[in-house]
């Protein structure tokens, strides 16, 4: 499990992608998004997918996002079967699982390079209300508490004697339920306790709070959205106008 | 007998937190791990039940090799009392908590009873039997973790930091289980930064730093050790500082504060 949430989960990293504005790293992530949305061949995707890799290869996060993939493997899979059953079109099936996989990657870039503390910057000014800045920006943040708790939760179950992968599938869901209550119940004790912290440390009490940090674009982070938001153009450009609309 | 052979144990995030470590416990022993943290203590009890494998050398628990062994089939003969016990609780009632354990091992329905009846009035826990384990307080969920442990008998009881918000009429009562426990031939670990709750039961020391066991011996001698503590990072009990002062005074008939100590209990024949 926590191979698997190494690929969701932000740690520091020193490399230019992590070195950049957060906002520009949001642009970028924007960007391959909608070009995932605007391919129509496999050909096209794997373009995308390529240079989303090579991405991940700059912002030195390539295992990571490795892992990511691997995680949305099971979910594309469903994606083509269904796919595969309503249309019986391969090519179309494969398209769209993919599709799945290049979209999760594009915001998994984002989101494994930024830190709790820019995604926080970057909502505020993107001008999102301050308690939904704060309640998202809070759930990122405790997504690695929660893997560790779940962590501690199976090792105490298991010391009591508790198999989780023996049985039918069945037993199998009914053997977690000693893992999501305890799970639950820290989370909702958590959230309060938290809640009662930060009012008593005066959250809430103005209306626009100053900030410690103010981000300000450097001449090289302008440069990388411009070349980002020419590069997606282009894209587009030769996706629509270019390119054959079907190679096979 | 619980064995350590050369174990190193690396984390993912690369972190040594065992590092060749060789320990013996023998059966009916009572030990406690004590050291900084971030020193190893926990990894190290969780070696025991196989949660964690060493990453090199061998761990073996009665006979059992922990690296080819399950938790669950090693959690029959280990029990371990969670630091946390809100890591564990979920049943609808005290009762249903306790007999958990109990029925993922297939005791009789009987026996089941019986055992539960016998932790929760070990712990005076009887008249919350019915009541949810959640809605328990901080000490009563930690005594409830402990009933839940020793109601399916383990032979070897591993406890981890069990004093944490524990009062010391509640801190009293548990040393007086862990040496009942350890009269009637059970082995004992106890991971504790609680040095004036060890002090008392007077354990085999092991004391750990940055994964590794640098003290090993008991307490009586160890904790005079205050080089060897100071290293750890570990206090030395108050009753041992006021008998070092003590026997430091002049005119005082002793000069060892655990002569000193035998004086003040009137065990002493001075």
């Amino acid at each position: 499990m926590m191979w698997l949430s190494g690929g969701f989960i932000f740690r520091r990293g020193t490399s230019v992608y992590h070195r950049l504005d957060p906002r520009v790293k949001l642009l970028i992530s924007i960007l391959m998004f909608t070009t995932t949305l605007l391919v129509r061949t496999l050909y096209e995707l794997a373009a995308v997918l390529t240079f989303m890799i090579v991405v991940a290869a700059v912002a030195t996060v390539l295992h990571r996002v490795g892992r990511t993939m691997a995680f949305t493997a099971l979910f594309s899979g469903f994606i083509f079967v269904v796919n595969f059953v309503f249309t019986r079109n391969l090519e179309t099936s494969i398209l769209y699982a993919a599709r799945f996989v290049a979209i999760v990657v594009s915001t998994s870039l984002f989101f494994i390079t930024t830190s709790p503390d820019e995604l926080e910057q970057v909502m505020k000014t993107l001008r999102f209300p301050r308690d939904v800045v704060f309640a998202f920006v809070t759930a990122v943040r405790f997504i690695p508490v929660m893997f560790l708790d779940t962590i501690q939760i199976m090792d105490a179950q298991k010391s009591r004697g508790l198999e989780l992968e023996q049985g039918n599938l069945l037993k199998r869901v009914r053997n977690m339920i000693p893992i999501l209550i305890p799970l639950v119940v820290n989370s909702v004790v958590r959230s309060g306790e938290l809640a009662e912290a930060m009012e008593s440390r005066a959250y809430g009490s103005v209306p626009r709070p100053t900030s410690l940090v103010e981000y300000r674009a450097s001449a090289k982070d302008t440069a990388v959205a411009c070349a980002a938001v020419l590069l997606f153009a282009v894209t587009a450009y030769s996706f629509y106008f270019v390119l054959p609309a079907k190679i096979l | 007998m619980i064995e350590f052979q050369d174990v190193t144990f690396v984390h993912q995030n690369g972190v040594k937190a065992l590092n060749e470590v060789s320990l013996k416990i023998d059966t009916g022993e009572t030990v406690a791990v004590v050291g900084e943290n971030g020193a190893g203590k926990t990894t190290l009890v969780k070696h025991v039940t196989g949660l964690l494998k060493p990453a090199s050398g061998r761990v073996v628990v009665d006979g059992l090799d922990t690296s080819s062994t399950t938790t669950a089939k090693l959690s029959r003969k280990v029990g371990v009392a969670f630091q946390n016990p809100d890591h564990q609780l979920f049943s609808e009632s005290v009762e249903e908590e306790m007999s958990f354990a109990l029925k993922n091992f297939g005791f009789p329905t009987e026996l089941v009873e019986q055992r539960v009846t016998w932790g929760l009035n070990l712990f005076g826990l009887e008249e919350y039997r019915k009541s949810s384990p959640l809605v328990l307080s901080g000490g009563e969920k930690k005594r409830l973790t402990l009933a839940c442990i020793l109601a399916w008998d383990p032979e070897v009881i591993i406890l981890d930091e069990p004093t944490v918000g524990q009062d010391s009429i509640q801190k009293e009562k548990l040393a007086g289980t862990i040496k009942m426990l350890a009269s009637s031939g059970k082995t004992v670990v106890v991971v504790s930064h609680d040095i004036e709750f060890l002090w008392p039961i007077q354990p085999r020391v092991v004391v750990m730093k940055a994964g590794k066991v640098v003290g090993d011996g008991p307490a009586g001698r160890l904790m005079l050790d205050r080089g060897l503590l100071d290293t750890a990072r570990v206090a030395q009990p108050h009753l041992v500082e006021f008998y070092e002062s003590l026997g430091r005074k002049p005119g005082t008939p002793f000069t060892d504060p655990l002569e000193a100590r035998r004086w003040i209990e009137g065990e002493g024949t001075t």
